[in-house]
Order: C-alpha cells, then sequence, then structure tokens
C-alpha cells in the first residue's frame, strides 16, 4: 500500500566540523551592601532578563501560615514607597518589563525581563520592590482573596492534582514539603499584611540575595547603574540558616485520586533521589533521558508510538532543595495520561519497561544518541538572555559553582552505558515508586489493583 | 536556480535582512543570517490548516502533521525524530486554522540534515504511509484531544466559542483537533489524498535563519529538494470572508463540572495584515493586557469580583479575527455582574479612547514581544514563513513591530469603536454544576496543535 516516489534521492549528509560553543561564564562581584551579582554579556540579546533570589525558603514560613512567601513574592509589585499598586504595575509595563514573582523550597525569585533600553528605569522599579515594598492591607488582603480564588481551579486540574497528592504521600506531615508550595485553604485566609511584613523583615535583605543580570549589555554602565538602583537597598548582615533534612517514604503504593466521569488518568509516579551534589547527577540526567525524555525514550516508545495510550510521557528529576553539604534531593518522576479504558495496559507496560530497563540494561546506542542530544542542544537551549539567567540562578540557588552547567556536559559526555543503566535502574526502583492516579476509581481500581504494584488506595478529589 | 536579491536592512528592522529565492519547482525560500550562536533553525510551512478541510474530516489535518513524522522513503518509523535530537537539534510541527509548520533548529554543522530529512517527507512521505502508523497516530491524537481538552476544566472553550463566532459551514466553524468522530472516521486514503493535494514545494515556503552560508545553503535547499515535482491541484480554501459585524450577540451556556463561573467572548475584529489589526491588538491590550489594563485594574483590583481578567489577539489572515475575552469570577460572584462591568469600560474606551500613557504602555509590551519572537534563530525563521505565506512578503516580519509602534490613538479609538461592540461577540458563560450531572470536564483553548 505504498507508492514510489519520484524525487532524486541523496544519502544521509554527515555532519560539518561542530563550532565551538560554550555555556557563558558569568563574572561574579558584589554591592557594598552585600548582594551578590552575577553578570553575563550575551551579545545581540536585546530583551535582558535579572533574576533575584531571596533566602526566603518555604520552611521558613510561620506554623499555619503556609504560602506566606507566595503572598510576599506577588506583594513586590503591590506598590512601593513611590508608587501605588497600580501605577506600579503601570510604571512596569511603561518599560515594556514583565516581572514575575514565585516562592519555591529554595526561597524566593523574582524574575524581570525588559528591553535593554529601558533596563534603568525598570532596575530601579525592582529595587523600590525589594527596598520598599507598601504591603498595604488592602493589597494584601486582595492577594490572599485571589490566591484563596485560584486554589478550586488548581484542584480541577489533573495534574495539579496529582503534584499535589504526591507531595503529601511521600514527606512526612510535619514536612514543609508534604504541604502545597502556595498553602491551602486554611492557611492562606490566615495572612495579613502584617503577617507578610514580618516574615519579609526576617527573611529579606540585600546580603543573603543574588541578582544575576544577562543580555547584551553593550554600552551600559551596569556597576554605576546597579549602584543607584539595587545598591540602594539596605538590611542586617546574613545570618546562616540550618536547613533540615529531607527524608521521604517511598514504600510502592498507589493513590487513587477519584474523578468520576474522567476519559483520562493522570499518571504521576515518583519518589525522592539524588541532587546536582551527588555524583551519581550526570549519569541520572543520562539515563532518565533514556527512559523518559523524549518521545523516542522508552516509554513512549511503547506507550505512545507502539500502543497509542498517550499524547506523551516523560520520566524526568527536578531538584527540590540543595545544600553545600550535599544533604538536598530531588523528585524524580514520570508522568503523563492516559485514556480511562487503558489505564491497567498502560500501567503493565510501564513496568514493563522499568523491569526490562533492569535486566537488560540500555544500549550503547541509546546511551550515544542521548548524550549527543544533551549536549547538542546547549546552544540552541541557552540562546535566550532568560534561558541563560535562569540557569546561574539555578545554580547559585542550588549552592553549585558558577561553571557547574559548564562541567556537566563534559561528565555526560564522559558518561558510559554501565553508569547511566545504574543510575537509571535505582532511580526508578519497581518497589520502590508511589503512584498517583487522577481518574475514575469506578473503572481503574480494579485493574489496578490486578497489577500487583503496591497497596491501593483511593481518595477524593475534594 | 534564479537568486533573489540581497536585502539591505530596512528601517525599523532591527538590522535584520532577510533574503528570497524560489526553486524551479515553486518552493520559496527565504535565507537569514546571524552568527551570534552557532545554531540555524529551519522551518517550513504549508500552506494548509484546518480551514482547507471538508465536513466529516475535521482533524484531518493534524492528524496528518503526525503522520509526517512516521517515516518517509528515506526515513524509518520514528526516524525524523531520532536523528534530529541525534544531532543535537529540537524539532516539532504544528498545525493551525491556515496553516501546517513543521521546525528543526539544529547545531550549524548538522544544517544540511534537517534539509535532507524535510526534502525526504516533502517528496517521499507516501512511500512510507501505512496502515499501522495511521492507526497509532489517530489514538495517540485521540489522546492528544483528551488531554489537552476533553480532560481540563473549561478545555473545550475555544472550541465552542469558535463554532459560535464562525457560522455553520464557514471554514474556521471547526478548531484544528477536530472531533472524535471525525478522528475515527478518516481513513488511510484521505491521508494519500491530503499529502498529494497539498504537500507540494510550490505549496510551501522554506525558511533557513541563523548561523549559515547562504550559497552553501542554497545549493543543499537545490539538491535535495529540487527534483520533487510541483503541482497545481490544490483546491482554494472556501472564502472566509464575513461582514464586519455579527450583528448581534450570540450566546451560549455551558453547565459544567468546572471550579468557578467564566464569562467568555469571542469579538469579531479586522483580518490580520492590515494596520486595523495592529490597531485592534493595541486596544485589548490596553483593555486587557497584563496587570495595568483597564479590565484588571476594575474586575480584579478595584471591584474584586475576578480571579483574572484579560484580553487576548487570535489574528487570523483568512477570516476575521477574534478579540478574547476571558474573565474567570471570584467567589460566589454572578456572571451578569462581571459583564456589566465589561460593557461599561468597553463603552467608556470608545467614547474615550486611550490616554497618551496607555497608548505607551501598550506598545511598550507589543515591542518586548515582538524583540522575543524574533531574539531567537527558530522564532525568526516562524515569522518569515508567516509573512511569505499569509502575505507574500517575508520582509513584512522585520519590520512588523514598526507598524505597531506606527498606530495611533485615534486609530486604536476607532477600532474599539467600531468593533468591540455588545452586538459583534459571541459570548460562553460557564455555570459550574456538582460532579454526578456531567461527565465533561476541562485549560484554555489555543489555536495550535503540537506533534509533541
Amino acid at each position: 500500500m505504498t507508492e514510489l516516489a519520484t524525487m532524486d534521492f541523496h544519502p544521509q549528509p554527515q555532519p560539518g566540523e561542530a563550532r565551538p560553543w560554550a555555556f557563558p561564564a558569568p563574572e561574579r562581584g558584589a554591592l557594598d551592601n552585600g548582594l551578590t551579582v552575577l553578570r553575563c554579556h550575551r551579545p545581540g540579546q536585546q530583551v535582558v532578563a535579572v533574576e533575584i533570589l531571596l533566602a526566603a525558603p518555604l520552611e521558613a514560613e510561620p506554623q499555619g501560615l503556609d504560602g506566606i512567601a507566595t503572598i510576599m513574592a506577588r506583594a513586590f509589585s503591590e506598590g512601593t514607597d513611590k508608587h501605588s499598586a497600580e501605577e506600579f504595575a503601570a510604571e512596569l509595563e511603561r518599560c515594556g518589563a514583565t516581572l514575575d514573582a514565585h516562592a519555591d523550597h529554595p526561597g524566593v525569585r523574582l524574575s524581570l525581563e525588559v528591553p535593554v533600553s529601558r533596563l534603568p528605569k525598570a532596575l530601579g522599579l525592582l529595587a523600590d520592590a525589594l527596598r520598599a515594598p507598601a504591603f498595604e492591607d488592602s493589597e494584601v488582603e486582595r492577594l490572599v482573596r485571589n490566591r484563596l480564588d485560584e486554589i478550586p481551579h488548581e484542584t480541577a486540574n489533573p495534574a495539579r492534582r496529582a503534584a499535589k497528592e504526591l507531595s503529601k504521600e511521600l514527606f512526612p506531615a510535619t514536612s514543609r514539603m508534604s504541604r502545597p508550595r502556595q498553602g491551602t485553604e486554611e492557611t492562606v485566609a490566615a495572612i495579613d499584611s502584617a503577617a507578610v511584613r514580618a516574615f519579609y523583615e526576617k527573611h529579606v535583605r540585600p546580603a543573603t540575595g543574588t541578582a544575576v543580570v544577562v543580555g547584551d549589555l553593550t554600552g551600559v554602565d551596569l556597576d554605576a547603574l546597579l549602584g543607584d538602583t539595587l545598591g540602594t537597598w539596605t538590611g542586617s548582615a546574613a545570618e546562616a540558616r540550618p536547613v533540615p533534612p529531607v527524608t521521604a517514604d517511598d514504600t510502592g503504593r498507589v493513590v487513587i485520586v477519584d474523578r468520576p466521569g474522567a476519559v483520562q488518568t493522570q499518571l504521576l509516579i515518583g519518589r525522592v533521589g539524588a541532587d546536582r551534589h551527588d555524583r551519581v547527577w550526570p549519569a541520572q540526567v543520562l539515563g532518565t533521558y533514556c527512559l523518559g525524555g523524549t518521545l523516542t525514550s522508552r516509554l513512549d516508545r511503547v506507550l505512545r508510538e507502539e500502543k497509542g495510550y498517550t499524547y506523551g510521557v516523560r520520566a524526568f528529576g527536578q531538584v527540590l532543595r540543595s545544600a553545600p553539604d550535599g544533604t538536598g534531593a530531588a523528585m524524580l518522576a514520570i508522568s503523563g495520561s492516559v485514556d480511562t479504558p487503558n489505564t491497567g495496559p498502560a500501567l503493565d507496560d510501564l513496568w514493563k519497561v522499568l523491569r526490562t530497563l533492569a535486566a537488560e540494561g540500555l544500549t550503547d546506542a541509546e546511551r550515544d544518541v542521548a548524550v549527543q542530544n544533551l549536549v547538542g542542544v546547549a546552544p540552541l537551549k541557552f540562546e535566550t538572555a532568560a534561558a541563560v539567567a535562569s540557569t546561574l540562578a539555578d545554580q547559585v540557588e542550588q549552592h553549585l559553582p558558577d561553571d557547574y552547567q559548564s562541567t556537566l556536559y563534559q561528565q555526560l559526555a564522559a558518561t558510559g552505558t554501565v553508569e547511566a543503566t545504574a543510575a537509571a535502574v535505582s532511580a526508578f526502583p519497581m518497589d520502590r515508586l508511589v503512584t498517583v492516579l487522577v481518574g475514575d476509581a469506578a473503572q481503574i481500581e480494579a485493574p489496578v489493583r490486578a497489577l500487583g504494584i503496591g497497596e491501593v488506595s483511593v481518595v477524593s478529589a475534594e | 536556480m534564479p537568486m533573489g536579491h540581497t536585502a539591505t536592512a530596512e528601517a525599523g528592522s532591527g538590522g535584520l535582512t532577510a533574503t528570497e529565492h524560489r526553486l524551479a519547482n515553486g518552493l520559496r525560500v527565504v535565507l537569514s543570517e546571524d552568527h551570534l550562536t552557532p545554531v540555524a533553525a529551519v522551518c517550513l510551512w504549508y500552506d494548509v490548516g484546518s480551514r482547507h478541510e471538508v465536513k466529516g474530516r475535521t482533524g484531518l489535518a493534524h492528524l496528518f502533521e503526525h503522520l509526517m513524522f512516521q517515516g518517509s522513503g528515506q526515513v524509518k518509523g520514528n526516524g525524523h525524530f531520532e536523528l534530529v535530537q541525534g544531532a543535537g537539534g529540537s524539532l516539532n510541527g504544528t498545525t493551525s486554522f491556515e496553516r501546517t509548520n513543521y521546525f528543526e533548529t539544529m547545531p550549524t554543522h548538522q544544517l544540511e540534515l534537517a534539509l535532507w530529512l524535510e526534502a525526504d517527507r516533502m517528496g517521499s512521505l507516501l512511500a512510507a504511509l501505512d496502515d499501522e502508523s495511521m492507526e497509532n497516530q489517530r489514538d495517540v491524537v485521540k489522546n492528544e484531544r483528551r488531554q489537552r481538552y476533553d480532560n481540563v476544566p473549561y478545555g473545550t472553550a475555544f472550541e465552542k466559542l469558535t463554532g459560535l463566532a464562525y457560522p455553520e459551514g464557514h471554514p474556521y466553524h471547526h478548531t484544528p483537533i477536530g472531533s472524535m468522530a471525525d478522528l475515527d472516521a478518516a481513513t488511510l486514503e484521505d491521508a494519500r489524498a491530503f499529502f498529494r493535494t497539498y504537500y507540494a514545494p510550490n505549496n510551501a515556503v522554506l525558511s533557513v535563519v541563523g548561523d549559515i552560508d547562504p550559497e552553501q545553503t542554497l545549493a543543499w535547499v537545490e539538491k535535495y529538494f529540487g527534483s520533487i515535482a510541483g503541482h497545481d491541484g490544490k483546491p482554494a480554501p472556501r472564502d472566509g470572508a464575513l461582514p464586519e459585524i455579527i450583528g448581534e450577540q450570540l450566546r451560549e451556556v455551558v453547565e459544567e463540572e468546572v471550579p468557578a463561573r467564566a464569562l467568555m467572548a469571542a469579538y469579531r475584529l479586522p483580518e490580520d495584515g492590515t494596520r486595523a489589526c495592529d490597531a485592534a491588538d493595541l486596544a485589548l491590550t490596553v483593555l486587557g493586557g497584563g496587570e495595568s489594563s483597564r479590565l484588571y485594574n476594575r474586575l480584579v483590583r478595584r471591584d474584586r469580583t475576578a480571579v483574572a481578567a484579560g484580553f487576548g489577539l487570535l489574528r487570523l489572515a483568512g477570516a476575521p479575527s477574534l478579540g478574547w475575552l476571558d474573565v474567570k469570577t471570584s467567589g460566589d460572584v454572578e456572571v451578569p455582574v462581571i459583564e456589566a462591568a465589561v460593557d461599561e469600560e468597553l463603552a467608556r474606551f470608545a467614547e474615550e479612547g486611550p490616554t497618551a500613557e496607555e497608548m505607551e504602555r501598550a506598545q511598550a509590551q507589543l515591542e518586548r514581544e515582538w524583540l522575543d519572537r524574533l531574539g531567537t534563530v527558530a522564532g525568526r525563521a516562524d515569522e518569515l514563513c508567516r509573512y511569505a505565506v499569509l502575505f507574500g512578503d517575508p520582509q513584512l516580519a522585520l519590520t512588523a513591530v514598526q507598524r505597531v509602534l506606527e498606530v495611533t490613538a485615534a486609530e486604536v479609538q476607532e477600532v474599539a469603536k467600531a468593533r468591540l461592540r455588545p452586538d459583534n461577540r459571541a459570548v460562553l458563560v460557564y455555570e459550574p454544576v456538582a460532579a454526578e450531572e456531567t461527565d465533561a470536564d476541562a485549560a484554555e483553548g489555543t489555536d495550535e496543535e503540537a506533534a509533541k
């Protein structure tokens, strides 16, 4: 049932000579107020990216006020000593700027993007926000109400709902990691402007912060500019914060979050494993890619391209929090959605893929393609200022050296098939995976029980 | 091969240039050099989208796009993905109302591979297309539909609103994802006929952008694409023209298991490529783009009746564009309260027009969005194809931002007054119901479907 083509065929071309590219090395310094500054000139990148890291981790949130770091992060753009909330938003947009802020386990992060021509003005606004946030009662109250309104939308979203359940299952109830990053209805409702200000005063100061500035800085006197803006922010000296160890229970089990009538089941299968401080990280990245990094990886080769059960299933490792002493951890997980009637067969195939990987290992060809991709895509991946800034900021946040990313590429290239196999197998052991399924329990519970991949419990979605 | 002119940078192009060429078989080629990073983007737009589909075969253009990744004359199975990724490249394809695009971003030294792969499937897809791929990708696309539309709250809003805004029988009445029934009904023969009709070099534009040697690149293009025969059997798409104003308010109330009430609306706006469309873009930005917009200030900050409120623009060249309103209510606020406030703000805007400061903000925002889009080789390659396919001139991509900056406040007010009226919109109201009463539940609509 095929037809002949009439074009002239040529053999597959061979690559030319690779042109050198290296992950940019930032220049590191500090302002008089103690703020650490990383800068990186990227010719041609007219939109400058600025990342600000604040040492205000989620585990510093006061008891019963989960979500306060998020409210504080959002409140930074709701007015200062110079501008009302509406004026501040207007002034930022007048610069053609965007400012995002979010709170996560390692800390609070603000991301500014702005055309270089308007960088001075936008940096001034950002400095105002950090130096003298208004935290007005009515604005904080509005942010709290707005946050409360968002929660039902997240509960209704299968991927968000699955993530929430997995955290609850994996981490002990006493750990901040077991609870939603942005708080629950109860904790968010208890937040007010006085509490936000107290959190700000306790945890936000230049001495424990970092600014990363990346873009085409031709003709920009960055030292003078930073001095006039972020340099005017003051605060007490840095104090070391003890970081509690990350513990998790990865006993193999299944939790079904019941969503009657769902046409698909959202899968999130995870556990906790090594972060970037562990020597296994490069091999784990490689092995995880071979397992489920892309459409041609092992999971999708079966679940998507052979069986058609899914639009795509991915395996990934995501750092939760790192510490200088190496006690940090990453979430290792497999996620995707499969149609309801094929939930049992899809999980069965998924476990078969893991079993085959453990029994037979990866092939050299798979390893080679993975290395070529992971290392080869670097110049594409880091074309924009924002991508470079974000990776540099991640490194700082994770207590890694500034040349970490370039070293990682060398390590990936030097990692063999045997190491990658071992890392993938120990990252995803068949009997140490917590499986969360958001789907129609009436239809999927029995087939999932029959698989014997762990004790099955059913909880309500609400 | 006739060589095109070498363009010098036009005013407002930010120093970017592009040259145009055409092979004897009709393939148009656009090249743009930029040696800042050792990468090159290849982008191929076929002038076919869901507007070309016929009744009973919605979703075929997108399903077909998936089949383009299932092998061709010299490429086995998933070889297209494997070879590009193994070369350190990234790739995908997407389908919209008006076009289907395929793209690879490669390290410079692997550019030739991407050209070879694109040519292989343009010239010899049918040598590999079989029932097995068809059945498999049909299931994958149905799962894509479930994941992005049917299994998320408000997921089918885009489809519903488009269906309201464009009348039955109009080429844009249905969205690129298509219906489950039509996806089930599509046959291998439909796919083969689709390829023979639309996948011809003279129905495509190829752009290559980045760290390239233009002469060498053109020689490769000629070598790999030059022998693919052009053909002219393509039927013209059905006419998408509609009166400027709908003339009445179209309305649908959806009772579904959603987390909050919502008011969504689609306003009929000028076609893409016109100055009036740029003016409409600015009007929507002032009214509902970002956190200093009139609707955000009114509904989210002052009235506190909404959790989110904004306007977006779906630019379309072959039919009226759509101005996209999306408001999710706060707490137990009812939709009429929101609707009255929106109408009041729109009427006031039509009466007053934008302030000088609002114009400055909106233009600054759109300027940054353009800098972002042209800031990567892949973004630039896509925009060059877009202007070549839809408007016949890729150079327009490089001056687009200039045109937005030239629009006056009076023009913005004019388009708002003429178009942002209650009798020129389709409205979709969401009223939540408890779980037992429904089995449909659903994220934001999009006009694009991706293969990966």
